[in-house]
């Protein structure tokens, strides 16, 4: 009651503030116009310098304005384009202006929570990111564009996958069970991020984000510490990214045409053996287990007749295409931007193809100058024809990856073995290259992103904004796996008849929303920004899905036609948050900022005594370039010193889990009930509280502007299913124990090295983050990621240690004298023994960051883009199938095999091979790995032909450009790629290489039209 | 505070314009669970029974194919072919306390325990019901929770006694001795006896034999005291189960591997065959290892074994496949565990033949070998049906010798061989023929990690050597 009492106070003195001034009055007119293109720009401010007197343009740029007798100094700002002071004599009545778009960085127009700002205000920390530095990147989504291109931004790929999933983390992990991805808002609407379909592939989801047009976009901000994200309240300590698409300008008509063709292959190829090395290996294994090799069918010279190149028989050079028309243009009254792209990615892997179809209508009217409507539409429709991989033996790469060399793909007619086959290889390999052709995994998805809202003004300085929106997602699983792959014919559950699938889900998010800003200049360089506001959001999650088999033929490849439909299911669930929240903004001169933020959010997923939170930030800022004592520094720009200090949280876990509940099992196909899930009625949100401080600085006309910033974030009250012991009858109880710190440097440099006619400029971005789990319930150990061989798990959570800790034995070696793996014995008893097991590494980098430079001269530009991480474990989980010491001879070993030991005294780090001997291939920092990189991330070369040309042919400007990505990469890491993630999106469990598809490498060619 | 959400609205009406349009308060901060049950509702009144009672065997089904696991894979009968390490490990004799299957069984048996506890504690207060169908329900949860806590103390030995639903309890609870917790099995077993019908349903073979019945309990009985060597009540309760004839023996072995509820079962933890209740494609199911994945395939040891005279038509337990032979893999499978399709996916825990042997080796142990109430005749009769020659013995050695050969051939992959061979001292022997990495530390299963990781009572007491 309390809170509310105070708003509708602070309402109150805002319309009193709001009294109007009245003197003996004269009235000055004028125009405002844009230089540029002299089109008439309303809603300009006019205000008399030092006095409380303003107003605004109208719809056609005109204005009148009441000043007092005598000479006076009038001010027109408009954000975006550089403010005016023109002096005005006693006997001006008329005064039209010109106004010039800005041109430093300082005055453009950042977008921040539910209004917008200028860069020259910001006192958070808020990274930018125009279109134009991602324009010529082969990139599926906006949110790949991101990485190496922000200070603070983590944005690793999963795999190679086109359409997959993107892992970004803002200023380290978070949180362990909850989700660690920031939160994503296009045009004002939160979006969905992460997979929407329902099907495991293995590891690799599809990612509802590759489905927005990066090309809509005119500029991601990247809302970083509590100043900026506080507004947020229970979804930002994840860290927001703001989207703003494009929206059409008041001035003539543009169209543009895009045109982008290019071919994508992997980056490289695991180095595996050949059929002899492998059946010499595998005949030495047998033996020394005590097997008889020749019995086993391993005889040289006979087994290893064929020599089957696996990757190569599923790796194609893949085409990318896009092509884009865009128009955008306007009046004074009506704007509108309108786009249709269509971009089709084929797959290295054979049968993998992504197709987007995006359309997007976004418009802006205004009635007059106190009501204004805005709406904006974005549709894409996607084809995604994936395939199986990673933790799937009938996975395609994952597949390849393993297969004996000494099968074939193909039959003496060239055709595919399949299951049943005489010379198919039987679980658990599968011919993969059948796996690639001959499924059908296709998913259709939708994503509609809209939203209308209308911009009123109630008063002078006082607007309303009230928007509703929507974000719809859905996606279409058709699958079918014929008579003749690893599930539809060979799994006996199945049947060997086929095997259809089909799922749909969908997740829906309807906001609403309504601002209200207030704004008021006063005194003597003071200004004031009130913000108040309310949203609700309503989420669904529906989805249903059928599968069928025992198929007449593999003709028949829809479940109508399947013999048994005997599983199915359907879900609904939703979730809510109705918050309010408050922004006050005050400065003074430009020179003193002080600002505070409150979000107050009810969500359903906690129970009623912790169902509402308060998330409050405070921050400050000082711009010391304006104080006298610095002034008479002629080098530097601007300095100015911010701090923020506040608390956002995470509310990011399932439904119900605040519910003791038992959900419905079977029993012989009845249903019963069965203890599902301890109840907590204390459950709460994370809380992270966060303190920053940071200094922006520009030197020598803007030439050199660093920005840094440092930061210290603790987040308690953790989420998670505390593991307890099965004597309980259950395996875990949700509960907020625990913390978990974040405290990094991020240092963002851009300088323009040459300005003349050869322009050479540099932006250089590094980020330090050390992440820390400081408490856990009970001191307790997590164990997370995949089952170890011997030692229970890969991946640990535990107090004094970061999020995404290695867990294994510590391998020492090989003993020389037998062969065997030598582990360290830990706890001195004289085995080895899962209690041996420990922190092995971490995959959290101490480092990373980019490095772009853009050389420019005559209208040919080249960019090149470093992208970097330093010192990050990789685990090299494929090696414990590739270089597994003979614990099976089911798979092809890598080459690292031939350094194994093979007799006394042989000094190696590859164990001795004996078949069925499991200890050797213990899980063991044998298989950890340096995941240092530096990679050559893009080079484009452009060519902007010159503008006599082009007019000549009724163009406005033409460009051509090549573009490559992933060029070249310096590692240590032995696998192919040590980006990969196979966990998709974990974050216990990141950085693990398991037959994880590595990235691609793009060449591609295009051209833009303007007209 | 805000305690009431309308009012809140009502007077942020300039704010909210449109938000009494778009969604209740409610609606948005309380929707309504779709698929849980909250704790409280669990059993209330009379039409709470049933799914409280379905619940309970499907806690029972749950740990019923890692039984098998540890009376069959940690034994002689198996090797590994697959790519699952917990297999690898049960194969290769290389069992550590991370094994998941090892986690699995344990969790399995608590999580029955928890369900049986949640009866007896809350059977009282249900509404509407009357004393004999608590009585009843009581009942099966005590035969269920007894025969939780057999298996446990016979695959662990020392086990945490758990008696309560309550959580902090059993967060922190040390093991109790083997023969305390037997003694907990005995009183649940004899409590059960009493108030458990004798048939569930007259008309109904597939009722009856899906839920613990009076011969349930005798079975399970019978084996109790076998395992504690009572001889006497061994053979006295396997009397009165076969005395009883709800049971007879199948004409052909070969239904025993491929029918359902056939005549001979007495208790057969049962999954559906035309929905989607099926054991499919988990870890732990078993068609999935054995014929699916065949993660796990019969020893060659096991399978010279199965074809000689004397096994007859239990030959049939396993099949051979030329075209799965190659590299390690002898191309045998083994088939007791169909499909949802072929029916036979049931797990079998009592079966009238398994009382028979019980009844011989008591017999025998007892000195009674041949003639009328016999071992010889008991194990004849298994004989007869496998078409396999008569067995002769006449002395009390040869006739348990015989008799150990007689459950390979008809009990293999019903999770006997493990406990049996420990029963009967002979373990040490047969595994160390069998594999070179056995040691007498896998006389027992290990407490999972997790456990002693979690409960601090149990740190410092794992099983020796692991």
């Amino acid at each position: 009651m309390t809170k509310y009492g105070a708003l509708a106070g602070l309402l109150l003195i805002i319309l009193g503030l709001n009294a109007p001034v009245r003197a003996q009055n004269r009235n000055i007119t004028g125009s405002i116009t844009l230089a540029k293109d002299g089109s008439a720009l309303p809603g300009v401010s006019v205000l008399v310098k030092g006095t409380a007197i303003g107003t605004i343009t109208n719809l056609e740029g005109q204005y009148t304005i009441a000043v007092p007798g005598g000479t006076h100094v009038l001010v027109y700002s408009f954000i975006g384009l550089e403010t005016q002071e023109i002096t005005v004599g006693g006997g001006r009545s008329v005064v039209n202006v010109l106004m010039e778009e800005s041109q430093t960085e300082l005055a453009q127009v950042v977008v921040t929570g539910y209004h917008q700002l200028q860069r020259r205000d910001v006192i958070g920390s808020i990274t930018s990111l125009k279109s134009d530095k991602f324009k010529d990147l082969p990139v599926t989504g906006f949110d790949q564009a991101l990485q190496g291109q922000a200070a603070g931004v983590q944005v690793s790929q999963s795999s190679g996958t086109p359409g997959g999933g993107i892992a970004i983390r803002i200023r380290g992990n978070t949180s362990i069970s909850a989700s660690n991805r920031p939160l994503f808002i296009v045009d004002g609407t939160p979006v969905f991020d992460g997979r929407v379909s329902g099907r495991d592939f293995g590891g690799q989801n599809d990612n509802s984000l590759a489905v927005v047009n990066p090309n809509d976009i005119e500029s991601v901000e990247v809302l970083k510490d509590a100043s900026a994200k506080a507004i947020y309240g229970s979804r930002g300590a994840n860290g927001v990214v703001i989207i703003t698409t494009k929206r059409g300008k008041n001035n003539k008509t543009t169209i543009t045409a895009d045109v982008q063709r290019g071919i994508v292959e992997l980056i490289g190829k695991p180095k595996l053996m050949n059929s002899t090395e492998l059946v010499e290996l595998q005949r030495e294994a047998a033996l020394a287990g005590g097997s008889n090799p020749d019995m086993m069918g391993l005889i040289a010279g006979v087994t290893d007749l064929v020599d089957t190149d696996w990757i190569s028989e599923v790796l194609r050079r893949g085409i990318l295409q896009q092509y884009q028309v865009a128009a955008a243009g306007g009046n004074e009254k009506t704007r509108f931007y309108l786009s249709g792209n269509v971009r089709d990615e084929e797959g290295v892997q054979l049968n993998n193809r992504f197709t987007r179809y995006t359309g997007s209508l976004n418009l802006d009217h205004a009635a007059n100058t106190k009501l204004k409507f805005g709406a904006n539409i974005n549709v894409s429709m996607t084809q995604n024809d994936r395939v199986k991989g990673d933790n799937f033996l009938d996975g395609v790469y994952s597949g390849a990856i393993k297969s004996l060399p000494y099968y074939s793909p193909y039959d003496e007619q060239g055709r595919l073995y399949v299951p049943n086959d005489p010379n198919y290889a039987e679980f658990p390999n599968f011919n993969p290259v059948g796996q690639a052709l001959l499924p059908r995994f296709r998913t259709y998805g939708l994503k509609m992103i809209a939203g209308a809202n209308v911009d009123i003004e109630l008063a002078r300085d006082i607007k309303l904004r009230t928007k509703v929106s929507m974000d719809y997602n859905n996606s279409e699983e058709d699958q079918y796996e014929p008579s003749t792959t690893a599930i539809g014919g060979y799994l006996a559950s199945v049947g060997g008849k086929g095997y259809g699938v089909y799922l749909t889900s969908t997740l829906y998010t309807l906001v609403n929303s309504n601002v209200l800003t207030y704004y008021k200049a006063f005194g003597e360089g003071h200004q004031l920004n009130l913000l108040l506001g309310n949203e609700i959001i309503h989420s669904q999650e529906r989805s249903s899905d059928v599968s069928g088999r025992l198929f007449p033929s593999d003709q028949f490849t829809y479940i109508s036609s399947a013999g048994v439909v005997d599983a199915g299911g359907s879900f609904y669930s939703q979730s809510g948050l109705m918050s309010y929240f408050g922004e006050a903004k005050y400065d003074f001169n430009e020179k003193y900022y002080l600002s505070g933020t409150a979000r107050f959010d009810g969500s359903s997923r906690f129970g009623r005594s912790r169902r509402y939170g308060f998330f409050p930030s405070v921050s400050a800022g000082w711009r010391l370039s304006q104080e006298p004592f610095l002034e008479s520094l002629a080098f530097l720009d601007d300095l100015k010193l911010r701090g923020s200090y506040g608390f956002t949280g995470n509310e990011r876990i399932g439904n119900f889990q605040y519910l003791g509940t038992w959900a419905s099992v079977t029993y012989n196909g009845n249903t019963g009930v069965s203890p599902n899930r301890l109840p907590n009625n204390q459950l709460q949100w994370e809380r992270t509280r966060e303190a920053n401080l940071g200094v922006d600085a520009a030197f020598w006309d803007g030439r050199v502007k660093v920005t840094a910033d440092v930061y210290h974030n603790l987040t308690d009250n953790l989420l998670f299913a505390e593991p307890i012991p099965l004597t309980t009858g259950y395996s875990s109880i949700q509960g907020n124990i625990g913390q978990v710190a974040n405290k990094g440097i991020e240092l963002s440099i851009a300088t323009e090295n040459l300005t003349g006619d050869l322009k050479w400029t540099t932006d250089l971005n590094v980020t330090h983050n050390q992440n820390l789990v400081r408490l856990l319930a009970n001191g307790d150990t997590l164990y997370r990621g995949y089952t170890a061989d011997g030692v229970g798990s890969t991946n640990a959570v535990l107090e004094g240690q970061p999020l995404g800790t290695f867990w294994g034995l510590q391998f020492l070696g090989v003993d020389p004298a037998t062969g065997d793996a030598l582990y360290e014995d830990l706890n001195g008893d004289g085995k080895i023994s899962p209690d041996d097991g420990q922190v092995i590494g971490n995959a959290q980098p101490k480092l990373y960051g980019g490095l772009t430079n853009r050389f420019s001269w005559n209208g040919i530009d080249l960019s090149v883009f470093f992208h970097f991480m330093y010192g990050n474990k990789v685990l090299n989980l494929t090696n414990a199938t590739l270089l597994n010491a003979g614990t099976d001879l089911e798979n092809n070993q890598s080459k690292a095999a031939l350094r194994r030991w093979r007799q006394e005294g042989d000094v190696t780090d590859v164990p001795r091979y004996e078949l069925g001997n499991t200890y050797n291939n213990y899980h063991s920092s044998r298989f950890l790995e340096d995941g240092s990189f530096l990679r050559l991330k893009n080079v484009a070369l452009g060519y902007t032909l010159p503008e006599a040309w082009v007019r000549k042919v009724g163009l406005q400007r033409a460009r051509i450009f090549v573009s490559g990505n992933n060029i070249w990469t310096l590692k240590r890491y032995s696998g192919v790629d040590p980006e990969v993630s196979t966990l998709d999106g974990s974050t216990v469990s990141q950085g693990i290489d398991f037959f994880t598809l590595p990235q691609v490498k793009t060449i591609q060619g295009g051209f833009t039209l303007s007209f | 505070m805000f305690s009431n959400c309308l009012n809140k609205i009502g007077k942020a009406c300039l704010l909210a314009v449109m938000l009494g349009s778009v969604h209740g308060c409610r609606e948005i901060l309380e929707p309504p669970p779709v698929d849980l049950l909250v704790d409280e509702l669990v059993l209330t009144g009379p039409a709470d029974i049933e799914p409280v009672r379905l619940g309970l065997y499907n806690a029972l089904r749950s740990f019923g194919s890692t039984t098998i696991m540890a009376g069959d894979f940690t034994a002689d009968y198996i090797q590994h072919n697959g790519t699952f390490t917990d297999y690898n490990e049960l194969g290769n004799k290389n069992l550590t306390a991370a094994n998941g299957a090892v986690a699995a069984l344990w969790g399995g048996i608590y999580g029955a325990v928890y369900i049986a506890n949640f009866i007896e504690e809350n059977i009282g207060q249900v509404s509407k019901v009357t004393q004999d169908e608590k009585d009843v329900l009581l009942a099966e949860a005590r035969f269920c929770r007894g025969y939780a806590y057999f298996i446990a103390a016979y695959t662990f030995g020392d086990v945490p006694l758990v008696t309560t639903t309550d959580v902090q309890t059993n967060r922190n609870i040390p093991r109790t001795s083997k023969e305390d917790i037997l003694a907990f099995v005995l009183e649940d077993y004899e409590a059960a006896l009493a108030d458990l019908p004798d048939l569930w349903d007259a008309n109904s073979r597939e009722v009856n034999k899906q839920f613990a019945t009076r011969n349930a309990v005798r079975a399970a009985l019978a084996r109790y005291y076998l395992y504690g060597k009572d001889w006497i009540n061994a053979e006295k309760y396997a009397t009165e189960l076969i005395n009883t004839g709800r049971q007879s023996l199948d004409s052909s072995y070969v239904t025993v591997i491929t029918t359902e509820f056939d005549s001979e079962t007495i208790f057969e933890v049962a999954y559906g065959n035309t929905s989607g209740d099926d054991p499919g494609t988990s870890s732990t199911g078993l068609n999935n290892l054995l014929v699916g994945r065949r993660e796990v395939i019969p020893s060659n040891n096991f399978v010279l074994q199965l074809l000689t005279n004397n096994a007859g038509t239990r030959t049939a337990t396993i099949r051979f496949n030329s075209s799965n032979q190659q590299g390690n893999d002898n191309g045998w499978t083994v088939t007791k565990y169909g499909t949802p399709d072929q029916s036979n996916n049931n797990i079998t825990l009592f079966r009238l033949a398994e009382t028979y042997l019980i009844r011989a080796e008591a017999r025998a142990q007892q000195g009674k070998i041949t003639g009328t109430g016999g071992a010889l005749a008991d194990v004849n009769v298994l004989r007869i049906r496998a078409k396999a020659p008569l067995a002769n013995f006449s002395t009390q050695a040869n006739a348990l010798t015989v008799i150990e050969q007689e459950r390979l051939y008809e009990l293999a992959f019903e999770g006997h061989r493990w406990f049996d061979l420990r029963r009967t001292e002979r373990v040490q022997a047969v595994m160390s023929a069998f594999s070179p990495n056995w040691s007498s530390k896998f006389e027992l299963w290990p407490v999972p990690q997790g456990e002693i990781q979690r409960n601090p009572a149990l740190q410092g007491s794992q099983n020796p050597g692991y």
